[in-house]
């Protein structure tokens, strides 16, 4: 494992498209957190300032930053196509990696990523959520921290389809294209023709649901009765306000499925195919 | 003598094209085994197999008699088709990347920079080579970790002259020390001059193999000539030495069957009472009994 880090490491410390991403992934969520701090959007009872302290930093945070994962699936599809563009998946072969090696290799990228991804929105959410939290209980501040593991699943579920899709088509340029079509468009177009229920068991849908909008008419109305479980977000989906989701625990144990069968299918063509 | 690489009837179809047929073959350590054919023979996909990056429909191999498997390809240096790196890595880092695979120390790495000529560009980056650099790169990274294996696919590759000449004497030095190689080209000089046995390819078939010398020698003409002429040729007919004799101007142009020799002839022209005024051995080059063999 060890070797594999190594190696993906060399591959990726001189490479300057993966600098340039990994860089504008931190810089534009910074940038996004930062300004959106500054916009002062106040009505009686609510601030977005509540969204910046703890705990609902933990939720906001993740959420801005699960729409900066699809930067970080591009990142590993452009690692993965790069290695059939270059034949360097098949030149490791020669060498004597084995195929599953092939595999663990991007697997651990993808881990480590996912890594430092949560680390920063851990240490963002840190920084903001001591800075506009004005009265502090250490039993709010750990409250929904569990998020950010959710938002480490989350992470590399993208990446692990980022992967999948870069090895099935062996092409960065068309990969790219896809993954955000299948994201933005296809998966969304085909929910439609389902009912609602099964739309709620979809892959992008299931991954996109790990880190849900945070609930601002939850945290308004919660402020405007002095009281946060005022109005649950139950009867706020029924009424039709809020999207409808899955119980969280459905959300991750699907999702970890989906990054299983992403991970399994991309070894199986991987397995079988000519490199 | 230990056996390196065994072939037991491989098959490769892309589609409807038969790739490689039936492939059977054996090469022995120290072997330079030449795996010669024209363009779409079937050589590049032979390594390909056997270096696991193409799985084969049919057949088997073993590599040091064993199924083959990562650990044993780490003994193998493999050039096939084209050098694969990095182009945005240096040479050192890109030649790290293998030494990891291959669990050699980076310390190898100048040593065979060295060997190919490429010290000076240490540093610099793939995308900045000119093809012969590149394919001197790969030969360096072949030699990472001294395999006893060589698989070389057409090494020459985009060389200049003194680059040919360059790596047919690596190939030769690495020989030397006994190492087996195997080297796919179409360049009939170079099978001629570096390898010990040749195994040539058509339509993906492996249509004549064996010591490059023996496939030399078993076809070459002798070219024999008497005062007589007329008679010579009746005599070398009737004595069922010649597998064909053609008459060449006032000389005669002797195909000898095989485990026959010149001295064979000399004999039982003089036992004719014929004296030969001229006897000798043209080697046909390798060229024109390839040519023959794939027509």
């Amino acid at each position: 494992m060890k070797k594999l880090i190594e190696i993906e490491f060399i591959k990726i410390a001189s490479y300057s498209v993966f600098r340039v991403l990994i860089l504008l992934h931190f810089i534009l969520f910074f940038l996004v957190v930062l300004v959106t701090s500054q916009l002062d959007i106040t009505v009686p009872g609510f601030s977005t300032y509540n969204l910046y302290q703890f705990p609902n930093v933990w939720e906001f945070f993740p959420w801005v930053a699960s729409w900066f994962n699809i930067l970080l699936a591009i990142m590993i599809i452009v690692l993965t196509g790069n290695e059939y563009s270059y034949h360097t998946f098949r030149q490791q072969v020669i060498n004597g990696l084995s195929r599953i090696q092939l595999l663990s290799g991007k697997g651990t990228l993808i881990v480590i990523i996912a890594i430092y991804s949560t680390l920063m929105v851990f240490l963002f959410s840190i920084i903001f959520g001591f800075i506009f939290t004005r009265e502090y209980v250490f039993s709010v501040f750990y409250e929904k921290i569990y998020i950010l593991l959710v938002y480490f699943l989350q992470a590399i579920a993208y990446m692990a389809l980022g992967f999948f899709i870069a090895v099935l088509f062996k092409n960065t340029g068309l990969s790219i294209t896809l993954f955000i079509l299948f994201r933005f468009i296809i998966e969304p177009v085909i929910r439609l023709f389902f009912p609602k229920n099964f739309r709620l068991y979809f892959p992008v849908k299931v991954i996109s649901n790990l880190t849900p909008m945070p609930e601002f008419l939850t945290i308004f109305a919660g402020k405007m009765n002095g009281d946060n479980q005022a109005i649950d977000t139950y009867s706020l989906r029924e009424m039709g306000i809020m999207p409808e989701e899955l119980p969280i625990l459905v959300n991750i144990i699907l999702a970890a499925g989906y990054t299983i069968l992403f991970v399994f299918l991309a070894w199986l063509l991987l397995k079988r195919r000519n490199l | 003598m230990k056996v390196i690489l065994q072939t037991n009837n491989l098959h490769k179809s892309y589609g409807r094209v038969t790739a490689i047929k039936n492939l059977s073959f054996t090469i022995h350590e120290g072997n330079v085994f030449g795996i010669l054919g024209p363009n779409g023979s079937g050589k590049t996909t032979t390594l390909a197999v056997i270096t696991d990056v193409i799985r084969p429909d049919k057949g088997i191999f073993f590599w040091f008699e064993q199924t083959s498997s990562p650990v044993l390809r780490k003994k193998i240096g493999s050039l096939i088709e084209i050098p694969n790196f990095y182009p945005y890595l240096t040479l050192k880092r890109n030649l790290k990347v293998v030494a990891r695979i291959k669990d050699v120390p980076d310390k190898d790495i100048p040593r065979v920079l060295d060997i190919a000529g490429l010290s000076a560009r240490t540093n610099s980056h793939y995308d900045t080579l000119s093809l012969g650099m590149k394919q001197r790169l790969a030969i360096a990274s072949v030699l990472l970790g001294n395999p006893e294996v060589l698989v070389l696919d057409e090494p020459a590759n985009g060389l200049d002259p003194e680059g040919i000449a360059e790596v047919r004497q690596i190939i030769i030095n690495e020989a030397e020390k006994n190492k087996t190689i195997i080297l796919a080209s179409h360049i009939l000089d170079e099978v001629e001059k570096v390898c010990s046995h040749v195994g040539i390819l058509k339509n993906g078939e492996m249509i004549a193999q064996g010591k490059v010398n023996e496939l030399l020698l078993s076809k070459d003409p002798v070219i024999v000539s008497a005062e007589n002429i007329d008679l010579l040729e009746e005599e070398i007919i009737r004595s069922g030495l010649s597998e064909s004799v053609t008459r060449e101007n006032n000389n005669l142009m002797v195909i000898l069957k095989k485990g026959y020799s010149t001295s064979d002839i000399n004999a039982y022209a003089f036992s004719k009472g014929l004296i030969l005024t001229k006897l000798e051995q043209r080697k046909r080059s390798l060229e024109s009994q390839f040519l023959e063999l794939v027509k």
